[in-house]
């Protein structure tokens, strides 16, 4: 619970930090700090822990991001609600490996989950705007790619430190570790 | 097996909340409202942020001497006398304006009033290009405010205002469309931003002009004053480069201000004396 707490008040401190740190030079991407941390959550914390996460990342990231234009919201408060939980539930799907200790794949996972964030807003963004144009350009590519080259390359860093705080908080989160897989 | 029974429940419930939550901000003055409290509540973190990064970026710089300080203040006032004597000049010739616009039967041309405001932070986004300045409802900013600094236009005051915080859409977004007359024509067009322009780079595009316009880099852009938000006689930029379209003529604009620095700017609060 302390672990959770703490969880929730580095996303929200990641959010505060990057309307300080801007797109990386040259490529225009993004460090998506918040998602990291919402992503590791959605693995180390158990089902209920991870959808309430996720909610409340979805939900911080709608309140700042979600823009009226001509009255009427351009993409609705509450997207990325639905579309943070489903990056929760694939990363949740992969967290018995992670009980066992491991969190390799979970380290690409999140790259790959963090990159499809700009790619799903960009979708929603280019249909939801007048006159639909699909200018899908290389800094387009390097703005989506960057920001999850970027997360795979800060999570083993990420996963450790936050794994370290989960122990010292009195909260373990790979009980398994060193133990086999067990065919069921 | 109850386990699994259980993160049906919770799936379920998860589920719920979800379409509670989708539900919820279908309103959009819910959403809004919801929006604004959330600024509100991030507003001191940005705040104490912004000035850390201030006091950062003046102690990476070196403090200044003594000698040199007061040779800026002599400048300064020096600049300020300046100013202060072509803006007397300028009222006058406003009121002259403004008589002469009677006497023709035109309607009286509205007055500036501007509210200096502070950039505490800039967006996180990935797409958008907005920022968030430390005034808010409380010091009488509206939606749809124009926001400029003295060497042109930075954008427009969006719907999303707590009481003491707000966010600005800047011109480089592609959502920020302001109507913009050139320099010694008569040609208009719409000015909007690009959604993946290079982010120490950021273009405008001037797009709906005439395909005889033919227009030369360097010429300045300005806004016409059509539709109500922005003044006319702003600076948005100078032309780069100029081309046609199967439709349209299209030029691309780079802006008077420089997006990607700027501190401090003013909020046109009012626009009536």
């Amino acid at each position: 619970m302390i672990f959770f707490l703490i969880l929730l008040i580095l996303m929200f401190g990641a959010l505060v930090i990057q309307h300080f740190i801007g797109p990386l030079p040259m490529l225009g991407c993004r460090l998506l700090l918040m998602q990291m941390l919402m992503l590791y959550g959605a693995i180390a914390l158990p089902l209920h822990g991870m959808l309430v996460v996720t909610f409340i990342g979805g939900l911080m990231w709608d309140a700042l991001q979600a823009q009226q234009i001509d009255g009427a919201y351009q993409i609705s408060m509450g997207w990325s609600v639905a579309f943070y939980m489903g990056l929760g539930t694939i990363m949740a799907g992969f967290r018995p490996l992670f009980l066992r200790g491991r969190w390799e794949v979970h380290c690409l996972l999140t790259g790959v989950l963090t990159a499809a964030i700009p790619l799903a807003e960009f979708i929603m963004v280019t249909v939801r705007t007048e006159p639909v144009q699909w200018i899908f350009d290389k800094s387009v590519a390097w703005r989506i790619g960057g920001a999850g080259l970027i997360a795979t390359l800060l999570s083993p860093l990420l996963f450790f430190v936050l794994n370290y705080l989960a122990v010292l908080t009195g909260y373990d989160p790979q009980p398994e570790r060193g133990t086999k897989p067990t065919i069921r | 097996m109850w386990r699994s029974r259980l993160n049906y429940i919770i799936g379920g419930a998860g589920v719920v909340l979800l379409l509670a939550a989708l539900w919820f901000f279908s309103n959009p003055l819910r959403s809004q409202r919801v929006q604004a409290g959330f600024l509100g509540m991030i507003a001191p973190f940005l705040k104490q942020g912004s000035s850390l990064q201030r006091y950062y970026v003046t102690k990476k710089e070196g403090l200044k001497k003594l000698e040199d300080l007061e040779k800026e203040v002599i400048q300064l006032r020096v600049v300020n006398k300046e100013m202060s004597a072509t803006n007397q000049a300028l009222r006058g010739m406003e009121t002259e304006n403004n008589r002469l616009r009677n006497a023709l039967g035109y309607r009286e041309r509205s007055v500036f009033q501007l509210m200096p405001a502070r950039i505490i932070a800039r967006d996180a986004s990935t797409w958008y290009q907005k920022v968030i300045i430390d005034r808010g409802s409380e010091e009488l900013i509206e939606p749809d405010q124009a926001v400029l600094t003295e060497s042109g236009l930075v954008g427009k005051t969006t719907n999303l205002i707590s009481a003491h915080t707000a966010q600005v859409i800047l011109i480089t977004d592609e959502n920020c469309r302001v109507s913009a007359s050139i320099e010694g024509t008569r040609e208009q067009g719409i000015v909007k931003g690009e959604r993946a322009t290079k982010a120490t780079l950021p273009k405008i595009g001037l797009g709906f002009l005439s395909k005889q316009a033919a227009l030369r880099p360097g010429l300045t852009v300005y806004t016409s004053g059509v539709g109500g938000v922005f003044p006319s006689g702003i600076e948005l930029g100078k032309i780069e480069t100029f081309g046609l379209r199967e439709l349209d003529a299209y030029a691309t604009v780079k802006p008077s201000v420089d997006l990607t620095t700027i501190e401090d700017v003013f909020v046109v609060v009012s626009d009536t004396k």
